[in-house]
């Protein structure tokens, strides 16, 4: 029986860097399904834990990761080359739920990957749509929004475009603070908010309640794992330290 | 496909617990109904040790909970689980739906805690309990029984007073002298030991900004291959105290490893922190084990296992 979750072996179809100290790479592999908001867990031969990542695009049964180096996990990845094999887990995690309203999606730093990923499938299904974008410095913008800030802070400009834009919903990735503020402007407009939370994980399945998060549903208060039940929550149920 | 070869039976006089395979995946990896199942063969399976389940749900700590080290990680769960009567009613069927022969792991913070989830495990038929008597991530309970010889024989006692099933006593290496630890466990009427549970470990990041500096620490249970050289130390250490069966654990990850803790005294192994890295490390190693088995004629795992115990 073919599982669709599986412990897979990709062959690197491209390497490229694309802003800095920001590396792109294309998976080939069998995975047969994978929605943006999901991610992949590679394994890093030079780490005792596998590393999550957000997948920026799948098309062709190819996956596409962005990542920043940073530590001992992306300086491996950073060494692969075209033809290397990889070995990762995927898909994992439950995605963003799509609806067809006007959409706000904003994307912080390395967080933009699962809103590009975003805006190319609200695209394929002609749902209106607005990405922004924010950065530290010119030369760490990755490109592909509608509008991108560098220095400051994505926060500042989205009263603005809610209003210009009608928008219905807010979609989001990046640092804890922004994520934090996507939620209290989506109460302010009263308007629904999805965001992709990030933990450091160890077994990135749920068994082992390493990336918990606290939510609150039905006035309980309750843990949720980032990598099972997340990475995708609504931004009205997460209780925030 | 079934591993004949490696069915094993852990014994201590009339009680007993047969297993398909010596290979158990460790508590707290492992989930409480094997969620690894997307990622495994179930066949080749030995058993799974559940995540910790006290009487009442905890939600376990707050802040960070994983810290990766060289070699290992460091966790600070502090047993986040559903508690027992979720477990009893939602798990259970899961676990025997799917056929997978499981221990059930319980911690609490008093003598009263063990001594109601041992009648619960009784009333429920549960073939095996591991009793976690040395977590070193909450802050009162059960590492205070587990690491005084005294308190952990009455614990062991009050148990088995109320459990009839394969009792097995989980040590902590967080001790001066892991022997007294075995004896009392022994003396209290456990079954079988299994250790060596994570180590207390602080794990710390400093970095610098180019103006300040600032830390990240945290403290908990390290476990992982780093460890696996005081846990072949601490193994061999119970088996000089006694004769009960061992379960060894301490970085498992490969053959070798295997054949290392045999040399001690294991009589079957837990599989932790590796699952992390590969899903299907406790099935893989089943069938490498199996394989190497059959390929060098000998009988079956215990003929294997004794052979490597006589080595001088």
């Amino acid at each position: 029986m073919d599982k669709i979750k599986s412990d897979f072996k990709g062959e690197i179809i491209n390497t490229e860097t694309i802003a800095k100290d920001v590396c792109k790479i294309d998976i080939l592999s069998p995975l047969k399904t994978a929605i943006a908001g999901q991610f992949i867990s590679v394994l890093c031969p030079n780490t005792t834990l596998r590393r999550p990542f957000s997948i920026a695009n799948f098309e062709n049964q190819t996956i596409t990761i962005l990542f920043k180096l940073k530590g001992e996990g992306t300086s491996y990845l950073k060494k692969l080359k075209k033809g290397d094999n990889i070995d990762f887990l995927a898909p994992l995690g439950n995605g963003f739920t799509i609806e067809n309203k006007k959409s706000l999606l904003v994307g912080a730093g390395i967080g933009i990957a699962p809103m590009l990923f975003l805006k190319n499938t609200l695209d394929k299904k002609n749902i209106k749509n607005y990405l922004i974008t924010g950065f530290k410095s010119e030369e760490e913008i990755i490109k592909g929004s509608d509008k991108t800030i560098v220095g400051g802070s994505v926060l500042d400009y989205l009263d603005e475009i809610i209003k210009s834009e009608n928008i219905e919903i807010i979609y989001s990735c990046g640092p804890t603070p922004v994520l934090k503020g996507i939620s209290n402007i989506s109460k302010k407009y009263d308007i629904p908010s999805q965001i992709a939370m990030e933990k450091v994980m160890a077994c990135s399945i749920g068994v082992c309640r390493g990336c918990v998060i606290k939510l609150s549903k039905n006035n309980e208060t309750i843990n949720a794992s980032v990598c099972k039940d997340g990475p995708v929550f609504k931004g009205s149920e997460v209780i925030w330290d | 496909m079934g591993l004949e070869n490696l069915k094993t039976i852990l014994k201590n006089n009339e009680r007993s617990f047969e297993i398909k395979s010596p290979i158990i995946g460790a508590s707290g990896t492992y989930g409480y109904d094997c969620e690894f199942s997307d990622f495994i063969n179930l066949d080749c399976f030995g058993a799974i040790s559940t995540k910790g389940i006290t009487l009442e749900k905890r939600l376990g700590n707050e802040g960070e909970r994983i810290f990766e080290v060289q070699g290992g990680m460091i966790n600070r769960i502090g047993l986040e689980n559903v508690g027992i009567e979720a477990f009893i009613k939602e798990k259970l069927p899961i676990l025997k739906s799917k056929n997978i022969d499981f221990i059930l792991n319980i911690a609490g913070s008093t003598i009263e805690d063990y001594e109601k989830l041992a009648k619960i495990a009784d009333e429920s038929k549960i073939k095996a309990i591991e009793v976690n008597v040395s977590c070193p991530n909450v802050k009162s309970g059960c590492l205070e029984f587990g690491l005084n010889p005294d308190s952990l024989e009455q614990l062991t006692k009050t148990i088995r007073n109320n459990y009839k099933g394969f009792l097995i006593v989980k040590l902590s290496p967080n001790t001066s002298d892991i022997k007294l630890l075995a004896k009392a466990a022994e003396s209290g009427g456990a079954d079988c030991i299994s250790a060596i549970n994570t180590l207390r470990g602080l794990g710390i990041k400093v970095e610098f900004d180019g103006t300040k500096f600032s830390k990240k620490s945290v403290k908990g249970g390290l476990s992982g291959s780093c460890i696996k050289p005081c846990a072949l130390y601490m193994i061999e250490e119970i088996r000089s105290a006694t004769n009960l069966p061992i379960i060894a654990m301490g970085g498992i990850s490969k053959l070798s490893d295997l054949f290392e803790f045999m040399s001690v005294g294991a009589d079957a192994f837990q599989i932790g922190t590796a699952n992390f890295i590969k899903p299907s490390i406790c099935t893989d190693l089943a069938i490498e084990l199996s394989n190497f088995i059959e390929k060098n004629g000998f009988k079956n795992f215990e003929e294997l296992k004794n052979k490597i115990k006589e080595i001088k």
